[in-house]
């Protein structure tokens, strides 16, 4: 190979040469995710903008018809269903959010208190019903949930329930559908701030407070918040948003958001309404994410409890 | 004294939330043996409903259906996931803000906002130029494009977890840049991909609501079935199907749990 | 395990891999490397390497001694082809490489981590390089049979990776290198990961296979003890520069400048304030040395004082009281005070009476021993 003097070029070839590597290897995949998610996405904020037309499809001229609509105002005056929608959303996801807090906070701690060798196989106890599919679990609580079946039995024995209705279709079954759902989004989070747990801080706490419940709140509580922060953002974000189990276990009264934006496209009934739908789920998924980010600068390490 | 009972308290609980999340499985898992044509009670074991599916052509083509766009959609992914994953790796230290934020954008979607922007968009293209007619095609589409992050996570994951200098030194011991990819990437990856493979797979068979939007009249997956056996009036012979497909995403589950653990050393 | 192994024995029961044999004499004889005006910075203002002219002799055990971050990993990634020179030209055994990627160069290394594959056996490992390079299967097996026999592998050619020890792990990154016969061979710091009582092992065992093979080896290190020891010549650098090179004796004994001295562990260093002829001021008081040089400090090493009991007169003689006594058995470490100012004698433990601290002392010194060297 000839020498060729002095080669200022040396440094720029190389960075041509990485930038194209970058190029070849992330392309694809970025092309990709731009074309089917970025664009369809940005094509339905732009159909919330748009007037309804014939068999629901979007059409010109642009307007806010479809989000004063989604407020609850049509032809014929202003009527509070789309709004009783909203605001079941928003009482569903912090009721069963609540719930899953309730039930994965001990749930955490006890696996901590466990041999370490059998903390994986607890935590993938809990996990692996998340592993089948969606519709077969809610199907198996419709099975539960039924008149008839010992469960509704009982609430009726109780008198909580009319004879022969069955627990499902009710709201209270969806909750129950929600919470059954997200626990393990929960546990994973609140496992793994239990066991960074500074186990010196609470024996500190002990000495000092003497109380447990004392020592609990001052210690335990303040080291667990970024992993229960961070859980109640992966448990109410897609709970906003859910959609199978509000129409398999709600029936009429228990519609969720989910359920308002899916009718407006599976129906055909008005696309635009339906995107004015997606768009506020999109600005709780961001202001989701917002805060999740904020709490993974403290926690560190966010994916894996998405997977 | 108070720790003890606190102790005792808190196995108990942790036994009746197992048993919350098992028993609608158990429910299903139950009843597809069961003789009678009841959800309420059982009259005794039977095989009559898996003998029902396999004479029902619908489900069949359904199975059928599941399997070609879970197979598919995988090895696209892989493909692509495989190579958004490696330049995550090789281009770690630039400023790659842009990439995270298209890579998570996926995940992070809520199901129904994903599946009705695809469906809406791919429904206008289809009117306008006659290509992405739904169907297991544009399934195919939806389903690479939430399976990609995955890929590309569980990969990048595994090059960040090796040794740097094992790069070097495949080039100072002579191998040519593909020889790098095939005698050194891929087979340090294997482990990697295979588990990757079986997450996509998983993802894709559990997935109902992005796959029904994106669906075709011809193209129903099993869970679009079952919806819609559900929707029309319980039977039985859901029981059976559902049971098939716990047990089937239990076992893919469990092999890509299994292939992401046994990374040596 | 069989770490500890005598090269002689190696040398009477095993012949040398072929590429030692005389036939490839004359290609060594053209492998001396080549380095002029290498340059080389990261980002925009980090300057790695400044401008290094170095010619390395075929066959010699060269070292690259500095501190970290005086540039010579880059110089040796430069050689390995791993890092591109920004300006300057490489050749090997008179071939411009300035150019060519690592994969087409006649050139290994043995990395400070090892960089063994963890998806292969010992024995892929040890077969990988040949293996890119084209070697048939039956061929590939025999080298590495060979190499293993050489290296005294013995059975850990049929282990997995994650089973070998740290000195174990060294010996397949060495042998994995050697069995590709490279033109020159480099190493980067392969020791610093050993506890020190296998390091020493180590050191014999690499100096004695480089004297078989008669192999170029580049070797980097930032401990100045163990490039005395294995070196045929050092390269001191500091800030991306040489400083010195030259064989240890010489970069020890006459180092170049202040940064050489105390890089190789000199403290006896003094301003000289006057000279008169061959007389030189410093603190310490007038001292006559034989070849001062130029320089305006005085380097002392501690080996060549001697000290005698008492206020002994006479020239090169200094009234000094001992302040400080390390015994270290072979020899002893003294902190000596010559009015204000500290001067460090080593001696040998050899029958005598030693000075006790609060001692007065006379030290000595030969004319001959002293040099001055420039800030």
């Amino acid at each position: 190979m000839a020498y060729t003097g002095v080669m200022p070029s040396a440094r720029s070839r190389a960075m041509v040469r990485e930038a194209r590597h970058l190029l070849f290897t992330v392309a694809p995949g970025a092309v990709w995710i731009v074309i089917f998610l970025v664009l369809p996405g940005a094509y339905l904020m732009g159909v919330a903008f748009m007037t309804n037309g014939p068999y629901g499809l979007p059409q010109m001229p642009l307007s806010l018809e479809s989000f004063e609509r989604l407020a609850g105002f049509g032809f014929l005056g202003w009527s509070p269903g789309n709004l009783y929608t909203l605001l079941r959303s928003l009482w569903q996801t912090a009721v069963s959010t609540g719930l899953v807090v309730l039930v994965a906070y001990p749930i955490a701690y006890y696996i901590t208190t466990c041999r370490e060798k059998w903390r994986p196989i607890m935590l993938l106890l809990v996990v692996v019903p998340s592993w089948t599919n969606q519709v077969i679990r809610t199907f198996g609580w419709m099975n539960l949930l039924a008149p008839g079946t010992p469960l509704s039995g009982l609430a009726e024995s109780l008198g909580l329930i009319a004879p022969n209705m069955g627990l499902y279709p009710s709201s209270f079954a969806v909750t129950l559908g929600l919470v059954y759902n997200f626990l393990p989004f929960m546990v994973l989070p609140l496992y793994a701030a239990f066991e960074k747990l500074d186990t010196a801080q609470v024996e500190a706490a002990q000495d000092l407070f003497a109380s447990p419940v004392r020592a609990f709140w001052h210690a335990v509580f303040p080291q667990t918040l970024p992993g229960l922060l961070a859980g109640i953002v992966l448990v109410a974000i897609p709970a906003f948003g859910m959609y199978v189990i509000p129409e398999l276990l709600g029936g009429g009264k228990g519609m969720m958001l989910g359920n308002l934006v899916a009718t407006q496209f599976a129906g055909g009934a008005n696309w635009p309404l339906g995107a004015a739908g997606a768009i506020l789920m999109l600005i709780a998924t961001f202001i989701g994410l917002f805060a999740m980010r904020r709490i993974g600068k403290r926690l560190g390490g966010g994916e894996e409890v998405v997977i | 004294m108070r720790k003890r009972t606190l102790h005792r308290g808190l196995t108990a609980f942790w036994w009746a939330t197992l048993a919350f999340l098992y028993l609608p499985l158990a429910v299903v898992v139950l009843f597809s043996f069961n003789a009678a044509n009841s959800a309420a009670s059982f009259t005794g074991v039977s095989l009559r409903w898996y003998h029902q599916l396999m004479g029902n052509e619908e489900i069949l083509s359904a199975f059928a259906n599941s399997l070609v766009l879970a197979i598919s959609s995988s090895v696209i992914a892989l493909g692509i996931g495989c190579l958004i994953g490696y330049g995550m790796y090789r281009h770690r230290h630039r400023k790659l803000g842009w990439l995270i934020v298209l890579i998570y954008l996926p995940i992070v979607l809520p199901d129904i906002v994903f599946g009705i922007s695809e469906m809406a968009f791919f429904v206008q293209i289809h009117r306008l130029t006659g290509l992405l007619q739904p169907g297991l095609g544009t399934m195919i589409i939806a389903h690479v494009t939430f399976q990609i992050p995955f890929v590309a996570l569980i990969v990048y994951s595994r090059f960040v977890g090796l040794d740097p200098t094992l790069f070097e030194a495949a080039k100072d011991l002579y191998a040519s840049p593909v020889k790098r990819v095939v005698h050194f990437m891929l087979p340090t990856i294997k482990p990697a991909l295979i588990s990757a493979f079986f997450l996509s797979f998983t993802l894709s068979v559990d997935d109902f609501v992005i796959s029904f939007f994106t669906a075709g009249p011809e193209s129903a997956t099993l869970p679009i079935y079952i919806w819609g056996a559900i929707k029309k009036g319980v039977s039985p012979e859901i029981n059976a199907i559902a049971t098939l497909m716990i047990g089937a995403v239990a076992i893919a589950a469990i092999m890509s749990l299994l292939f992401s653990r046994r990374r040596p050393a | 395990m069989n770490e500890t192994i005598t090269a002689d024995a190696v040398a009477a029961s095993h012949p040398r891999p072929s590429g030692a044999t005389a036939e490839g004499e004359a290609a060594r004889q053209a492998s001396a490397i080549e380095m002029q005006g290498l340059h080389k910075r990261f980002g925009r203002t980090t300057v790695a390497l400044d401008g290094v002219d170095l010619t390395i002799e075929a066959g010699e055990f060269f070292t690259l001694l500095g501190p970290s971050g005086c540039g010579k990993t880059t110089l040796l990634r430069i050689l390995a082809g791993l890092e591109e020179a920004d300006d300057g030209r490489l050749a090997i055994g008179g071939r411009d490489i300035t150019e060519v990627p690592p994969h087409r160069r006649s050139v290994n290394t043995v990395f400070q981590s090892y960089a063994l594959f963890p998806h292969l056996s010992v024995r892929e490992n040890l077969a990988f390089g040949l293996k890119m390079r084209g070697m048939a299967a039956a061929a590939r097996n025999a080298k590495v049979d060979e190499i293993a026999d050489f290296i005294k592998l013995g059975d850990l050619v049929d282990r997995r990776v994650d089973q070998l020890s740290g000195g174990q792990r060294q010996r397949i990154a060495l042998a994995r290198a050697l069995v590709c016969e490279p033109d020159v061979l480099l190493l980067d710091e392969p020791l610093s990961a050993l506890d020190a009582g296998l390091r020493s092992q180590l050191q014999v065992e690499l100096l004695r296979v480089q004297k078989r093979l008669g192999m170029t080896f580049v070797f980097v290190t930032h401990d100045q003890q163990e490039a005395m020891v294995m070196s045929d010549r050092i390269a001191v650098l500091n800030g991306g520069v040489i400083q010195q090179v030259g064989p240890p004796r010489e970069v020890y004994e006459r180092p170049v400048n202040a940064f050489v001295a105390r890089f190789m562990g000199h403290d006896n260093l003094y301003p000289v304030t006057a000279r008169q002829g061959g007389r030189l001021t410093t603190a310490l008081g007038e001292l006559a040395a034989e070849e001062a040089g130029e320089g305006d400090l005085l380097l002392i090493r501690p080996e060549t004082l001697d000290l005698l009991p008492g206020e002994v007169a006479g020239d090169n003689h200094l009234p000094a009281v001992v302040a400080e006594r390390l015994y270290r058995g072979s020899h002893a470490e003294y902190r000596l005070e010559i009015g204000d100012t500290t001067l460090q004698a080593t001696l040998n433990n050899r029958g005598r009476h030693l000075p006790e601290v609060g001692d007065r002392v006379t030290v000595t010194v030969a004319p001959d021993d002293l040099v001055t060297l420039s800030e």
